[in-house]
């Protein structure tokens, strides 16, 4: 009786400490929306025209105060390195822009 | 206009059209979580609408960033999957059908081959090991002055347990030929415009072929979810995430340097100290991850009973060895701290606890400072560096008594 009762345990026992056999199913998610527009100001459509393709409104917003040089060197370095379609002769605008907006009070919800 | 902009913007549209039953973020935004970041805009929304994830602080939609509400940490040492944080350098297939995943080994090799997920997993004997998960930028958005890029607080960070097999059993697929110096790999998320770098990483060899290097395909016995590179992703402990690629479709054996992109230009620090003032200073790749320490028990600026004992708490991580001792300081002094249990080995995040005798006063910016084996220590100040990498200064908070 007790015999019976040990043997399928030792088995169960046994198959645990196998490593666990690796099994690969399907996968497939829906991501969410990004619903942040641009708030009005100069130079919006140049950032609208270049920029937002790549980069969400969500993540413009909320990169650090720096200056319109500094705007201007990155909006520069995403021709270069990276390749973006943007037109050089919108950076002044797109670097404007940035200089706007971060100039704005920060909106609290 | 040219063709490349168009091509993103059909995506983006089609993507758009697609998700309409996508869920609305703003209908399903949490609250706002202050990162105190210095000088703003220091707000994020926290979401559960990702796929797979709880509550998350947003720190970008597409490709997500998704951060870690630092209450994460209060408890436990291992990050459940839904808390993990989630970064992507570009976009990724959403759907992934196993049969017809395959990761392609070549370059220096005895023989190309091309791998299905079976054939991986059955590349060698299984192996779990608990390690940190830990972005290179993470505390970037802390930096003062501060720099761009994304503006983490201090939650791109996770400790999980990885299961799969050694790397070097799947290289061992294809057989190493003489003279390899680096092992690099690429995942399926790639960039949307023509000739930007591609997301690929290497390691050096005596790396790639340690005993607890993995390609893993599983996360605290889970199948690795999608946000963090179903099928497969290259783990290595004590290495900042950047060299955990995810998705894993390609390995290529070099037999010279690596010059691409996030390996030769980018991810990259100042050889030595620098002030923000310099311009040309040589850098030297991020690797291995220097020790952290946090107090999890108390926010900044919380009120503690004064004339009462105080207890804090928090976790720790040594980096690429194991956690050492943590110190509560303040302004000229320190008091060690007691370690939790050693749960899951040197790679893994760790208890500690302090209890003071008494409040007298307020704490004013104290801190827990974590030194590893090889005696690396947390500094008193910060290291910065123009990209806000790497980043392991004490953390400070000041604690009011009433």
């Amino acid at each position: 009786m007790r015999a019976s009762l040990i043997l399928p345990l030792l088995a169960l026992l046994a198959a645990c400490d196998a490593a666990p056999k690796a099994s690969f199913a399907d996968a497939s998610i829906t991501l969410p929306d990004d619903p942040i527009d641009l708030p009005e100001g100069p130079g919006r459509d140049a950032v609208l025209a270049n920029c937002t393709a790549c980069h969400s409104p969500s993540t413009l917003l909320q990169q650090p105060k720096v200056s319109r040089e500094k705007w201007e060197e990155i909006a520069g370095k995403m021709i270069k390195v990276y390749k973006a379609p943007v037109d050089p002769a919108a950076i002044p605008d797109i670097a404007g822009y940035m200089v706007h907006v971060q100039a704005q009070p920060e909106a609290r919800q | 206009m040219n063709e490349a902009r168009l091509t993103r913007r059909a995506l983006i549209a089609g993507a758009g059209t697609a998700a309409l039953a996508a869920p609305l973020l703003a209908q399903q935004a949490g609250r706002m979580i202050d990162l105190a970041l210095p000088g703003g805009p220091s707000l994020r929304p926290t979401t559960p609408a990702f796929p797979g994830k709880g509550e998350m602080i947003v720190q970008r939609i597409r490709p997500p960033l998704l951060e870690a509400p630092m209450e994460v940490f209060r408890e436990g040492v291992i990050t459940p999957n839904d808390r993990h944080f989630v970064r992507w350098n570009w976009d990724m297939p959403t759907s992934i059908t196993a049969a017809e995943h395959r990761v392609a080994i070549g370059g220096a090799v005895t023989k190309a081959v091309s791998l299905t997920l079976d054939e991986v997993a059955a590349a060698g004997e299984h192996f779990s090991v608990v390690a940190v998960n830990q972005c290179a930028g993470n505390g970037r958005g802390l930096s003062t002055p501060r720099v761009t890029g994304t503006q983490w607080g201090n939650g791109a960070m996770a400790c999980a347990k990885w299961t799969g097999v050694r790397l070097r059993d799947v290289l061992a697929k294809a057989g190493v030929a003489e003279g390899a110096k680096r092992v690099r790999y690429a995942g399926l998320d790639v960039p949307l415009t023509d000739g930007a770098p591609q997301f690929i990483k290497s390691l050096p060899m005596d790396i790639a072929m340690r005993d607890d290097v993995l390609v893993a395909w599983a996360m605290n016995d889970e199948p690795l979810p999608i946000l963090h590179g179903f099928p497969l992703r290259i783990v290595v402990p004590g290495w900042f995430s950047t060299y955990w690629v995810k998705m894993l479709s390609t390995i290529e054996v070099l037999t010279g340097e690596d010059e691409s992109y996030y390996v030769a230009k980018s991810y990259r620090m100042p050889a030595q100290p620098i002030t923000p003032a310099d311009k040309d200073f040589d850098t030297v790749p991020i690797e291995a991850m220097p020790p952290r320490a946090f107090i999890t028990s108390h926010a900044d600026g919380a009120a503690v009973a004064k004339g009462k004992p105080l207890v804090l708490e928090g976790m720790a991580f040594g980096g690429d060895a194991a956690l050492e001792r943590v110190d509560l300081v303040g302004a000229g002094w320190s008091i060690p701290c007691s370690l939790g249990p050693d749960e899951h080995g040197p790679y893994a995040f760790r208890r500690w606890q302090v209890e003071l005798p008494s409040v007298s006063g307020d704490l004013t910016q104290i801190g827990v400072r974590a030194t590893n084996v090889k005696g690396a220590v947390q500094p008193e100040t910060l290291a910065w560096n123009p990209s806000g990498y790497a980043r392991n200064v004490i953390e400070r908070i000041t604690l009011r008594a009433q």
